[in-house]
């Protein structure tokens, strides 16, 4: 025998050996795994944010697949996305209305009054926590950015004292929400124009006395807006609220608002 | 004399000609799986196991099969195939047994299909010529010491991730620059122990 | 004379500031005139505020009770002085923390409404429940700092019982002597408190924790002690911070140690404020509710230096205002001492029962710093009283690393800042670790629900 062939020969064998070996273990102890898992991982966003209430699109895509979990939970998804998700499940997906943070704060460093010089981490409930934080309004942005902090997307910047959330970027995933030592971040629908930035629900003298441009309640927003029984704005304290379930549209709200907390697509866009 | 040679033997693979910091054997999953200590943990215990068994088999392979046909040249690509179906083997039969360990170590197994430290020592083996007891202790002293070096480094660059360097310092680079430094230590093992090859 | 003994154990860790407690030291404890309006808040204290019992416009006389506990970990609030309930709205504390208050115009003519006590009690006969439940309905807590319920803290549930009753009058912040002044002119009282709880807690050794650095009040102790029955002694601490720490304290007094997330119980303390102790004797014996205490108004801001008797829910204004008013120049107000005080933004704060001082700091004081990266030297682990390593805690609080910290054991932080205090650097190592810690409550609290 030629060495080449005995070589040749030897390595086939060892190879075909091991092959045998292979196929007996797959079919032998493989785990059964549902082929719908990758395919639906691999249709969602993949930024693992948590927004869906899950450890991860992975384990949000096994939940999807076992039916234990809602399709649509996924605020990040597109329509496009949801809609090859429902295809792979073999299901109607809703069409998920996307939905962004909205800091609910417009006192910048001009218009807030400051109480204290804080010299101490920079971080929201650090200094929340240090004698209830520099900014004169205990309901106001302190502008530390804890929420940019844990933002995914990098979607939220620090600009004059204030966080501000870019609408585009946004995944609405509320990791912001929850990481707000003052709880003045919403997640609010993405198409909602007109929106009160302010968090005092404090009488109008109170209010006055920390800030420029917060909310007293004085309800011209809801009268030049239809007044009470077209629903726009819910009142809390002396603080107007915008009522996302049915959002003003109408621009003209926003000159009229004689405290200027009333704004008109409060988001930046990057790159304008 | 045998029990002092094998302690030899250890200490050296361990040690003096430590398989990452000295041979520069397995680099790969040295930088990949070095984040974190626990999953550096999982990872050193699949390169053990992996490393002896292929050692043993690679040695039957190496005495019983091309030996006797005269086929050393030939013996790089028989390990090749041998330790990968072995990997694979090893994975699907992870999976199987230890999900968890296997959810932890994820893309890495695979990784060890093609860790030059797996083959390297099966050439050592084969190149030294030493018998087979010896073989799979060595193996699995080198599968030793590639754990202790990652465990180390991981440990590190667990600290090392709340350090505040220079922006161009940051991540990757920094673990190198670290690994190279541990090199340097380890050089300080040399002429420890006078060794049997 | 009783006797006096050395402590014989020095904890690990500590540091030395600078006390300035001459400033205020010398000075008698004055009483404060009756301010014309009081905020009394219904969260004096550690656990769930009180809950309001008056409603605005109602007339209420002193001591009458104007909160009531909510739950065990809890403490009733009194009024203290006769006036009438102007508001009861949300008012700031010390911390920053908004809770419901009581707004208490206070009467010109005091005599006028009579005052409302508790039956006294017969300190020799009374029953430890009849002690225990006057000392929980006179609205007693721990008036060091904290803030503790007195009675659940006397209430051990730990097997081990109270074997030493510790009184605390080590006061190792900076400028205050409010706990030194007490002990130098309320000794008797001190005294007639610990024979009760002598009494009640089946006849503990009683050991009375005082700095080095107070030597007329030890004097005072040793004479106001005399003769008493059972085992009791002062004991005389080396100056170091923070020797009153409870766990601290234990240690230097008995050399037993209290494993980390354990109570003083488990090794047979309990450790007391003498100022509460104070309190715990007037409650008993006059059936007086705790409704006043000492401040020390200190620092090289204000114009006379004091130790104030003040009503609870004095405004810090009136207290600054009756101590000769603000030098030029005050950068900082803190609530409490200087180490681990509470930085106010404006007076208009009031005092509560846990308000040991208030000082008034000048620029001289006051150093404005900008934190740079550890240096690796290691001073704050030698300071650690807890063993911690501060300086891996504040880099991994730093990068966001929460999950590292608590592994690192950021939990039993005493927030005692003796890292920062000494750290080279400037860092705000104990402001990392009670980020940490807040983290990682908040995390647990959320796990929770």
């Amino acid at each position: 025998m030629t060495p080449i062939l005995t070589a040749t020969l030897i390595i086939a064998a060892v190879g075909a050996l091991a092959a045998l070996a292979l196929a007996v273990a797959d079919k032998y102890l493989a785990v059964k795994e549902d082929p719908r898992i990758g395919l639906v991982t691999a249709a969602l966003p993949g930024a693992n944010c948590g927004g869906c209430g899950f450890a991860g699109c992975g384990a949000y895509a096994r939940a999807l697949v076992d039916g234990t979990a809602a399709p649509g939970a996924c605020t990040a998804a597109d329509a496009a996305c949801a809609a090859e998700i429902g295809r792979i499940l073999g299901v109607a997906a809703e069409a998920t209305e996307k939905r962004v943070a909205l800091v609910l704060c417009c006192g910048t460093r001009s218009e807030a009054v400051r109480i204290g010089d804080y010299n101490g981490l920079c971080d929201c409930s650090a200094a929340h926590a240090t004698a209830g934080g520099d900014k004169g309004c205990r309901f106001g942005c302190l502008g530390y950015g804890a929420c940019a902090n844990v933002c995914p997307r990098n979607a939220i910047r620090i600009e004059d004292g204030l966080a501000a959330v870019d609408k585009r970027l946004c995944i609405g995933c509320g990791k912001c929400v929850a990481a707000c030592p003052r709880k003045l971040i919403r997640l609010v629908p993405a198409k909602a124009t007109v929106h009160v930035l302010c968090n005092n629900p404090l009488r109008g003298p109170e209010v006055n006395k920390v800030c420029g441009v917060g909310c007293m309640g004085c309800h011209l927003c809801e009268k030049n807006a239809g007044g009470k029984e077209a629903g726009h704005f819910a009142f809390e304290g002396f603080l107007a609220r915008v009522n996302y379930d049915n959002p003003p549209t109408d621009a003209q709200l926003v000159a009229k608002c004689p405290r200027h907390c009333i704004r008109e697509d409060a988001h930046y866009e990057t790159g304008k | 004399m045998g029990s002092m040679r094998y302690l030899i033997i250890i200490v050296g693979a361990v040690l003096v000609n430590n398989f990452v910091l000295n041979r520069f054997l397995g680099c790969c999953p040295f930088l990949g799986v070095s984040k974190k200590t626990e999953t550096a943990l999982g990872m050193s215990g699949a390169v053990m196991f992996v490393m002896t068994v292929a050692s043993a088999v690679t040695w039957l392979l190496d005495r019983f099969l091309l030996a006797p046909f005269g086929l050393g040249y030939v013996h790089t690509l028989a390990f090749i195939l041998v330790i990968a179906s072995l990997v694979q083997f090893i994975d699907i039969a992870m999976k199987r047994f230890m999900p968890p360990l296997h959810a932890a170590l994820g893309i890495f197994l695979p990784l060890i299909t093609t860790n030059c430290a797996v083959l390297g020592v099966a050439e050592l083996n084969c190149k030294n010529g030493t018998p087979f007891f010896e073989s799979v202790l060595f193996s699995f002293a080198a599968a030793l010491g590639f754990g202790f070096a990652l465990v180390l480094f991981s440990g590190i660059r667990e600290k090392l991730a709340h350090a505040n360097p220079p922006r161009c310092f940051r991540g990757v680079a920094l673990a190198l620059v670290t690994a190279g430094l541990l090199s340097l230590a380890f050089m300080g093992f040399s002429g420890l122990v006078k060794l049997p090859y | 004379m009783m006797k006096s003994i050395q402590s014989m154990f020095k904890f690990f860790g500590g540091v030395h500031p600078d006390y300035n407690k001459d400033l205020a030291r010398d000075r008698a404890i004055e009483a404060i005139p009756l301010p014309k309006t009081l905020v009394v808040s219904m969260s004096q204290h550690l656990g769930r505020p009180a809950v309001c019992c008056v409603k605005p416009g109602e007339h209420v006389a002193r001591g009458q009770l104007i909160g009531t506990r909510d739950g065990l970990i809890s403490v009733a609030v009194h009024a203290p002085a006769a006036g009438t309930v102007k508001a009861v709205e949300p008012r700031p504390g010390a911390a920053g923390a908004w809770a419901d208050a009581v707004v208490l115009e206070t009467d010109e003519d005091q005599a006028a409404t009579p005052e409302v006590r508790m039956p006294p009690l017969d300190g020799r006969a009374a029953t430890r429940d009849e002690v225990l439940a006057r000392i929980a309905d006179a609205g007693i807590c721990g008036m060091g700092g904290a803030g503790f319920p007195t009675a659940v803290k006397l209430t051990p549930r730990v097997d081990r019982g109270c074997e030493i009753l510790i009184l605390n009058g080590a006061e190792c912040e900076p400028y205050l002597a409010a706990d030194d002044r007490v002990m130098r002119e309320r000794a008797d009282r001190i005294r007639a408190g610990v024979e009760i709880l002598q009494r009640i807690l089946g006849g503990p050794s009683v050991r009375i924790a005082v700095e080095a650095n107070k030597p007329e009040a030890i004097a005072a102790l040793e004479q106001a002690f005399a003769g008493i029955e059972g085992d009791v002694a002062v004991v005389v601490l080396p100056v170091l911070y923070p020797q009153g720490s409870e766990k601290h304290l234990i240690y230097s007094v008995t050399g037993r140690s209290v494993a980390p997330g354990a109570l003083p119980s488990s090794v047979g303390c309990i450790v007391e404020n003498v100022a509460t102790i104070a309190a715990v004797a007037d409650a008993v014996l006059d059936g007086v509710p705790l409704t006043a205490r000492v401040t020390t108004v200190s620092g090289d801001g204000i114009a006379q230096p004091r130790n104030v008797l003040a009503p609870v829910g004095t405004s810090y204004a009136d207290l600054v205002a009756f101590c000769g008013g603000e030098k030029p120049g005050v950068r900082k107000v803190v609530s409490g001492g200087t180490m681990m005080g509470l930085t106010v933004p404006n007076l208009d704060i009031p005092t509560t029962k846990t308000t040991s001082g208030l000082l008034l700091l000048t620029e001289a004081r006051v150093f404005q710093y900008a934190s740079s990266p550890c240096i690796n030297c290691g001073r704050c682990i030698r300071a650690c009283p807890m063993r911690l390593n501060p300086a891996a805690l504040s880099r991994a609080v730093e990068s966001d690393d929460i999950a590292a910290a608590e592994a690192l054991g950021v939990m039993n932080c005493v927030e005692c800042g003796a890292c920062a205090f000494g750290c080279p650097a400037y860092r705000s190592i104990t402001h990392h670790c009670r980020r940490a810690k807040n983290a990682i409550r908040a995390r647990a609290a959320a796990r929770k629900n």
